[in-house]
């Protein structure tokens, strides 16, 4: 009788349903439980990789002009399409000549309104926004595709549209989507506690109307994808902080599996929160690969990254807020306005109003209205860099009127568990951020360094300029943990070389090099053997879009456990060879070593000996802990320089401090912290999208208009971590903080000039006009 | 027409109106520079023309007959980089990367007519770069730290 197949033991998988957090806001997820946690690298780990200031993995790439961006994508007999876009806000198109495009010499295809599958909803023949696709042409040439793209000779009919908040919620507007120009279920309301009783506490109140405007997102690699076909399938290569999503999109969009579709990211000039999915350029660069058999690409040109990109909705903050003498917070209300274009979901300024400070009674509602303008898409901490500059300068003008130091205030109302959700927060070191960043600002000697900062007299009377130093502070919040799901690979190959891999993407944050870092680091390995492999569908595990300052927490610990797995089958291997049982073993310096022994054999002897046996470690993103909120924290104080008699701002110095639990790599988190400080900047002093309201129409759409940070703007900016790792958020203990950094810049900024000036600036950018007013009040 | 792109030389057929930026993108397969904006305004397509920092996105390629060009491609001595390259990768003074080809072509010009600058001469020199991640910090450490001398290159 034959012997029975033995039943293989099922491996033990549990399916439980999970809270991440995505661009602050909560989603329910179901999620694998990892067969395994490995023990959480506490702040007492001895890590020799993890931790360290190595630079990039890729960075020669960058600096030599070798590392391959989409734009520079060229395949054989590639070709170019180029949009038409509508030229009003609201109407619709009149006439157009797609025969006489497709006349042109050069041009291979035309996508006329009406000839896009449903599903892509590209080129409506109503138009509800300026800056809407209404047309594509294909060519062999840029100049080709342009030439056809004019002998369309589209005609539009102008309509009644609304284009601000004001005019969409007037009565009778115009209709900007036919369900209504308010989102469903307005006004978003938030509540704790008793505000009426908070503002019959107060001793002191600070009622005031903030303002934000529109921030355009500006990556200088703007919007582009290659498509190419092959038989049934598509391979997409496309500039985007997430591949499987643009995956779904595609897909979705054409009708076809997903298995169909391959998307390949390798570099990318940059996304912050803009280049989330499949979008216009995507579907009809895939269209018309598949209609001409050729591959396509499609971009944006600057103007249309400014146009329809995605941009930070404009927002309007109506706040109160109290206080007793002594600080203690009493009430906090906020009423919001947000116009959010065409398109867009509720990433407000509320929320950040809830969870800040310990306040007992707090309310905010936020009305989100459909404008005649292109949709809003996150933008590097969406709602909040909006929120901090409304709830940061309430509480530093609170300050001002109670007399107190607006660090005090702060600290007087440190939120020691989340109020919001009310439980505790995995870790939070925003009070020694308030410390630190005091310290090495000099906030308690910033008096001293005021009187330096006017002429004297007699410079006065020889012309000199009247300027005024002031100092000012803010403080952040972002809720950041990451989360599944999250899968990761590591490989370690027959010459001991070894793979991490996973579907995830680097934006410029470093994702590569900190997947290298943990990989290297769980494993016993030398950095320099060990080769992230990110950005493609076609054969890496699942990760998410990087987004939410999600990836570090998300992705690092899958590839943490994989490299565990690894690094436990590679010591199986090794026991026999070394005569001893894998507990014996430890691991360094890609080398497997007998403790307190001198016997060892390096990884490649070992692989040298498995030959093609390859070993493969798996890893899974585990749930977060339940019952705790995970958060990053930070607070920033800035110094200006106000020039009275022009209302011209200079940002001196900017000293800032974060806590993000565990710094993976601290020369690149640094970057992060700069690079978010000056991006807050901007959208302080400088940034502004501008409509004409006449028409509808973007007035700065290029970057010489629209005024982005350049390097004579910045100031001296100091920037740095405290806190320790945060073991109970996940087993790497790191925080998310690519977004935190941005939050508290433009508030902080915002109150030196106020110290300085005597006044508060209600509203950003802080144009010399608008802080010219305030010192006249 | 003839070109010496990092000391290489190209005979090309432009069209008129070619921009210098696609005639090297896509003729000559140097797709260091980028384009940006289109309209001088970002810096991301610099290049060195006779030893000039140039915007190749708004320069006309006919114009350019018989030039020298420097790409970043032309600042590394084959496998060893130059000492501004070396320092930007040390100093993390790329992000995303996209700007850097530029960056990298306009420190080097800096360099050359200022091998000492200070804050100032470098905020000067490199205002014309764009960089929206923001590594300007890191720029202006990486520039620094040649000026000291503590990189040796090509």
């Amino acid at each position: 009788m034959a012997r029975k197949p033995k039943a293989p033991a099922a491996p033990a998988k549990a399916f439980i349903e999970t809270t991440v957090v995505v661009e602050g806001r909560s989603e329910k997820r179901v999620v694998e439980l990892p067969s395994f946690e490995p023990a959480a690298w506490t702040e007492a780990a001895e890590l020799s990789i993890v931790g360290t200031r190595t630079p990039r993995v890729d960075a020669n790439e960058k600096v030599t002009g070798r590392a391959r961006y989409t734009v520079d994508i060229a395949r054989p007999g590639m070709l170019i399409a180029v949009v038409l876009r509508s030229p009003v806000a609201k109407g619709a198109i009149t006439s157009f000549d797609a025969a006489a495009a497709r006349a042109v010499p050069g041009v291979f295809g035309v996508l006329a309104p009406g000839d896009a599958p449903a599903a892509t909803r590209l080129f409506p023949t109503k138009i509800s926004y300026a800056g809407q696709p209404v047309a594509a042409v294909c060519a062999d040439s840029f100049g080709a595709a342009a030439a056809g793209a004019r002998a369309m000779a589209m005609k539009f009919e102008g309509a009644p549209f609304a284009a601000t908040f004001e005019a969409a919620t007037a009565p009778n507007a115009p209709l900007v989507r036919s369900k209504g120009n308010l989102m469903e279920n307005m006004p978003i309301v938030a509540s704790r506690g008793d505000v009426e009783a908070g503002l019959k506490a107060a001793d002191v109140t600070v009622t005031r109307e903030y303002r934000t405007p529109v921030q355009l997102h500006s990556a200088l690699e703007p919007h582009v994808a290659v498509a190419e076909w092959e038989g049934d399938r598509v391979t997409i290569w496309e500039s985007t902080q997430g591949i499987f999503r643009v995956r779904e999109g595609v897909a979705e969009a054409l009708g076809i599996p997903q298995s169909k579709v391959r998307v390949i990211k390798q570099y990318m000039g940059g996304g912050f929160g803009a280049k989330n999915g499949a979008a216009a350029h995507t579907f009809i660069a895939a269209l018309f690969a598949r209609s001409t058999g050729r591959p396509v690409q499609c971009f944006n040109t600057r103007k249309a990254e400014q146009t329809d990109a995605g941009n930070r909705p404009a927002t309007t903050q109506r706040v109160t807020i109290g206080a007793k003498k002594d600080g203690t917070l009493t009430l906090i209300t906020m009423s919001a306005d947000i116009p959010l274009g065409v398109s867009g979901w509720e990433g407000g300024p509320g929320q950040m109003y809830h969870e800040l400070y310990a306040c007992p009674n707090v309310r905010t509602d936020e009305t989100f209205a459909y404008v005649n303008a292109s949709g809003m898409q996150a933008f590097r901490a969406p709602g909040y860099a909006e929120g901090a500059f409304g709830l940061e300068s309430a509480i530093n003008e609170l300050a001002t009127k109670l007399g107190m130091d607006p660090l005090a205030l702060r600290r007087k109302n440190f939120a020691k568990d989340d109020p919001r959700l009310k439980r505790p927060w995995s870790g939070n070191a925003l009070r020694e951020c308030y410390d630190e960043a005091a310290r090495r600002f000099g906030w308690a000697t910033r008096d001293d360094r005021r009187a330096t900062g006017a002429p004297t007299a007699r410079q006065r009377e020889e012309g000199a300029a009247r300027t005024r130093r002031g100092f000012g502070m803010a403080a952040q919040v972002w809720p950041t943990g990451g989360g599944p799901p999250s899968y990761a690979h590591v490989r370690i190959n027959s010459d001991a070389s070894i793979d991490v891999l996973a579907g995830t993407q680097d934006l410029g944050t470093g994702a590569r090099t900190v997947l290298s870092q943990i990989a290297a680091e769980a494993l016993g390995a030398k950095l320099s053997d060990v080769t992230a492999v990110i950005g493609d569908t076609e054969s890496l595990p699942y990760t998410g879009n990087s987004w939410g300052s999600m990836t570090t927490p998300s992705v690092g610990p899958a590839a943490r456990m994989a490299a565990e797995e690894a690094r436990r089958l590679l010591l199986e291997a090794a026991a026999p060879m070394l005569g001893v049982e894998p507990s014996d073993l430890e691991t360094k310096d890609s080398r497997v070593m007998v403790r307190d022994t001198d016997r060892s054999m390096t990884f490649a002897e070992i692989t040298e000996q498995l030959g093609n046996v390859m070993i493969i470690g798996r890893g899974t993103r585990g749930p977060n802990p339940a019952d705790v909120s995970i958060a990053t924290f930070g607070a920033q104080f800035a110094e200006v320089e106000v020039d009275l008699d022009t209302g011209i701002v200079r940002v001196l110095r900017i000293v800032a401090a974060h806590d993000a639990g565990r710094i993976i790599n601290p020369l690149l988190a640094e970057s992060q912290l700069e690079g978010g400080i000056i991006q807050g900047l901007g959208y302080g002093m400088f940034e502004e999208r501008v409509m004409d309201p006449a028409r509808g129409v973007t007035l700065n759409p290029d970057l010489h208009d629209y005024r982005i940070p350049t390097i004579a703007d910045i100031p001296t900016i100091e920037a740095f971590f405290v806190g320790e790792s945060d073991a109970i958020a996940n087993h790497t203990g790191a925080r998310g903080l690519a977004e935190p950094p941005l939050i508290p810049t433009a508030p902080a900024i915002a109150a030196a000039v106020a110290d300085a000036i005597g006044g508060f600036v209600t509203q950003i950018p802080l144009t010399p006009w608008r802080v010219l007013g305030a010192i006249d009040q | 027409m003839e070109l010496t792109v990092n000391g290489r030389k190209h005979h090309i057929s432009p069209a008129a109106g070619d921009r210098l930026l696609n005639v090297l993108r896509d003729e000559l397969h140097l797709t260091g520079a980028k384009y940006g904006c289109g309209h001088g305004e970002c810096g991301t397509c610099t290049v060195l023309v006779n030893g000039a920092l140039t915007y190749s996105c708004i320069t006309l390629v006919e114009g350019c007959e018989g030039a020298t060009i420097t790409t970043v491609e032309g600042l590394a001595d084959g496998a060893t980089m130059s000492a501004l390259q070396q320092a930007f990768v040390a100093h993390d003074a790329a992000q995303c990367g996209y700007c850097t080809p530029g960056q990298l072509v306009a420190a080097t010009k800096l360099l050359e007519q200022n091998p000492k600058p200070d804050d100032a001469a470098i905020k000067a020199g490199m205002s014309g770069n764009l960089c929206r991640c923001g590594t300007y910090p890191k720029i202006i450490s990486a520039i620094q730290a040649v000026a000291r001398g503590e990189f040796r290159g090509a």
